[in-house]
């Protein structure tokens, strides 16, 4: 074979490849994205051809999946851990990025240590304190322990953003007579805006998609999207045709969200051990 | 506010949030790991016994087995996520349209909860109707018919199979991130000198992205050790304690069996490796 015949060749090898990745990555995705729209006989058939129904959504809502609740706790519940979890990891984050303090770097470690931490291994004191104070079942138990569980993510992100910014233009702004608090509100947070959205969006993903915390925690008032995905295991069978439109209403949100802060996704995930 | 005071104003209620949910927990299950409480028989914990939770757990085979599932599991996912990964992101690297497509859509496995991909792939492994039943089915003609999830060595396949599906894209993003940065010239430089392109993969580039991959390394090596959704709702442990993985095994006897001394106990078994590796991947993300 020529040199150019050659790279041809690999070059198709390559394009191959990727093709095939591409593949195997959607068509779990593809799969049950398609199921949402199947009439139940259709679920049982392996064929990429059926008729589509937007019956399954409307089921879903129904008695005895409600999903429509489910759908709004799990809402409620990650709109006010990102409100809750966002001002005290920005201030955390300026604290540490523009002063020196002490023990910083032990507090900076445990910070990043409640990431590893498997969750398990939390939940169970968590699980007693809500029991004694009667909030087992409750947005609120939820709410307190998500806030707790993207803070120091957050505080990781957001420290990142609050670093790049010059210092100068802090220094510039008090020469002028402004107090440090009149700094942060008026320059600094406005030029770190982006990785508080950032960063927001990521808590949201997190608490959204939360699983473990919201299965011990909840029974029936609470429960989020992930957990109600069990509501589907009936007696007959699991009904994969409901299940799947269920996990479509997970899904859809979460792709938008990930496509939106795809720019910072590397940084974010490995908490800036990866730029 | 003086700058002085104002720092720790700033700071501390993070830093009190911090403590509460990893300091507290992991200080209040070692005061239950020391004492007998059966949450079904009585709601308030019992008496002291001292380490007699750790030695059940170590006599225990469910728990070694247990520590053995969770060490293949570890294992497995982590060497054939970074293998995957790095081929994956060695293609794509190039650019171009459809490299930079196909990089996007790796974004999707991510967005998905760990506890949907678990409800999917059971979906997927379906005896009758799994797509992927039917295709390993006609590729191997021994598994058609196969109920996966019934056997235990292809259950735990299974799961290993879905957790590299989840993970091996969002790796493949940051594997990405650290080949964007090796100096094309030392790539060249290679070519020039007529290394082969295998050659120059391991002698050029893997050493210049040893950071990288390290961190890959020990973040899915932490993933792997905590994973519980996708096992929760794929197996459910099952076949018998085929999928049993340390963490499945503390929430089986926190949360059903409600042995809750027991399950602190077992807690504190994940924790030591746990701080290890967070000591390990501090220094990756402090190196600057």
């Amino acid at each position: 074979m020529s040199p150019r015949a050659k790279k041809r060749f690999w070059n198709g090898v390559q394009v191959a490849l990727i093709l095939f990745a591409a593949f195997l990555v959607l068509l779990p995705i593809v799969w049950i994205g398609m199921a949402a729209f199947k009439r139940h006989v259709d679920v049982f058939r392996l064929s990429f051809l059926f008729t589509p129904t937007l019956e399954n959504f409307a089921r879903i809502m129904e008695s005895p999946f409600l999903i429509h609740e489910k759908l709004f706790n799990s809402m409620i519940v990650a709109l006010c851990t990102v409100a809750f979890a966002l001002p005290l990891a920005t201030c955390a984050a300026y604290g540490f990025s523009r002063f020196r303090l002490r023990g910083e770097r032990i507090m900076l470690v445990m910070i990043l240590a409640t990431q590893f931490v498997p969750a398990v291994v939390i939940v169970l004191p968590f699980f007693l304190m809500f029991r004694d104070l009667g909030l087992l079942d409750t947005r609120f138990a939820l709410v307190v322990v998500y806030t707790a569980i993207v803070m120091p993510f957050a505080t990781w992100m957001i420290k990142g953003f609050v670093d790049g910014i010059p210092l100068e233009t802090e220094e510039a702004a008090m020469v002028d007579g402004a107090t440090r608090l009149q700094v942060i509100r008026k320059v600094v947070l406005p030029m770190a805006a982006p990785g508080i959205v950032t960063a927001g969006i990521f808590s949201f993903i997190i608490a959204w998609n939360e699983f473990l915390f919201a299965l011990i925690l909840t029974r029936r008032d609470a429960v989020t999207l992930p957990v109600g995905l069990q509501l589907f295991n009936a007696e007959e069978g699991v009904l994969w045709h409901l299940l799947a439109a269920a996990g479509l209403f997970i899904m859809a949100p979460m792709i938008a969200l990930a496509l939106a802060v795809q720019k910072h996704f590397v940084k974010g995930m490995t908490m800036g051990a990866v730029k | 506010m003086r700058d002085r005071t104002l720092k720790y104003v700033l700071v501390l209620p993070g830093v009190l949030v911090v403590f509460a949910t990893a300091v507290w927990p992991l200080i209040d299950a070692a005061a239950l790991s020391v004492r007998v409480w059966k949450l079904s028989r009585s709601s308030t914990p019992g008496a002291f016994i001292g380490f007699e939770n750790y030695l059940q757990a170590l006599e225990s085979p469910d728990f070694l087995y247990a520590v053995w599932n969770t060490v293949l599991f570890v294992v497995l996912t982590v060497s054939l996520t970074t293998a995957l990964a790095l081929g994956l992101a060695l293609l794509l690297v190039k650019g171009g349209t459809l490299r930079r497509t196909v990089q996007a859509l790796l974004l999707l496995p991510f967005a998905m909860s760990p506890a949907l991909v678990g409800v999917s792939w059971r979906f997927m492994f379906n005896p009758e109707f799994g797509l992927f039943a039917a295709l390993f089915g006609a590729i191997f003609p021994p598994l058609a018919h196969v109920n996966w999830l019934a056997t235990p060595t292809l259950a735990f396949t299974a799961l290993v199979m879905a957790d590299v599906w989840a993970w091996t894209p969002f790796m493949t993003l940051v594997l990405i991130g650290g080949l964007a940065a090796v100096p094309q010239e030392t790539i060249e430089a290679a070519e020039v000198d007529g290394a082969s392109p295998l050659r120059t993969v391991f002698q050029v580039i893997i050493p210049q992205i040893m950071p990288v991959l390290a961190v890959v390394v020990i973040l899915k090596t932490i993933f792997a050790q905590k994973a519980f959704d996708i096992i929760f709702m794929l197996t459910q442990g099952g076949p018998g304690t085929a999928t049993v993985t340390l963490v499945f095994y503390a929430y089986l006897n926190g949360f059903k069996y409600y042995d809750m001394g027991y399950a602190a106990a077992l807690s504190w078994f994940m924790v030591v490796p746990m701080i290890a590796l967070t000591f390990l991947y501090t220094r990756f993300v402090f190196r600057r």
